[in-house]
């Protein structure tokens, strides 16, 4: 369930990352190719189906913080 | 020696302790950035920067990444890169040293101090060290490595045994294990001292 407090949280805590760390960052689990959801906050990896959260513009990219996108839907 | 008896030892000594301990660790984090900042115009990844200790000491025509596995501490780094305005700090990640989220040969320099013997899986965080460094770059580790023979070394190791998982360092540990199967070209090992306690080994990555 997503609740408006929800959105309004994950925009909040999506800070600016560097656009040249963002192109040397990966997925950890496949290694892959990542998406920047600015409005979220979020990098996308379309292959594993999650999204690591940016938090006050710290990237956390551990596996287990990483939302599940077959849970909530699309990005 | 029960647990009683361990714990009031450590109340004793524990002062004198994180004394002793805060200047040899500091001493091997000196050298390491010391060794790393004869050359400029690098890119650097500092695996394990912790609280961001060693960032101000970097040239500040060296780009650093660091990553830690630990929010809190991360958060401390965050706010000493605001305060000292130190712009050469290019991101702040949290990251499973085991499982970098960093594409291959992305960094010139990667280093890491007092990771490898705190980490589950050495072995392998070594082959994910050397993936995100470029083909003929180097990779620099600060770490305590058991002695391999009796010697003054081995002595002061015996001495400081209570305090081994306080250090997170294994008895056991030795350089020969941690390279096991790797195929790291080992450049150089340069013990720190006082004591020695812990060394500063250069590899480099094959190619290029």
């Amino acid at each position: 369930m997503t609740t408006p407090d929800d959105k309004t949280s994950d925009s909040k805590g999506g800070a600016r990352v560097d656009p040249k760390l963002l192109e040397i960052l990966v997925c950890p689990l496949t290694k892959g190719p990542l998406r920047y959801n600015a409005e979220r906050g979020e990098l996308v990896s379309e292959r594993a189906g999650l999204a690591y959260p940016i938090r006050d513009g710290i990237p956390i990219m551990l596996i287990d913080e990483a939302r599940s996108l077959d849970k909530t839907g699309a990005a | 020696m029960d647990a009683v008896s361990i714990r009031a030892a450590y109340r004793r000594y524990a002062g004198f302790y994180d004394r002793v301990f805060g200047t040899l660790l500091a001493s091997g984090r000196h050298a390491a950035v010391a060794w790393l900042n004869r050359r400029g115009g690098l890119r650097i990844l500092e695996v394990g920067v912790g609280t961001g200790l060693s960032l101000s000491d970097y040239r500040k025509d060296n780009r650093v990444v660091g990553i830690d596995l630990s929010t809190d501490m991360l958060k401390v780094a965050q706010e000493r890169v605001a305060r000292e305005n130190l712009a050469h700090v290019e991101g702040l990640l949290e990251m499973d040293a085991g499982k970098l989220a960093f594409a291959d040969g992305s960094f010139d320099v990667v280093v890491a101090m007092y990771v490898m013997t705190v980490v589950p899986d050495p072995q392998g965080t070594m082959a994910e060290l050397e993936r995100v460094c470029k083909p003929g770059g180097d990779i620099v580790i600060v770490n305590h490595f058991a002695a391999p023979r009796p010697g003054i070394r081995r002595t002061v190791e015996n001495w400081l045994a209570p305090l081994s998982k306080k250090l997170g360092w294994r008895p056991d540990f030795t350089l020969e294990s941690l390279l096991q199967g790797s195929p790291l070209a080992v450049q150089s090992v340069e013990t720190v001292p006082p004591f020695g306690l812990f060394s500063l080994l250069h590899c480099r990555r094959q190619g290029a």
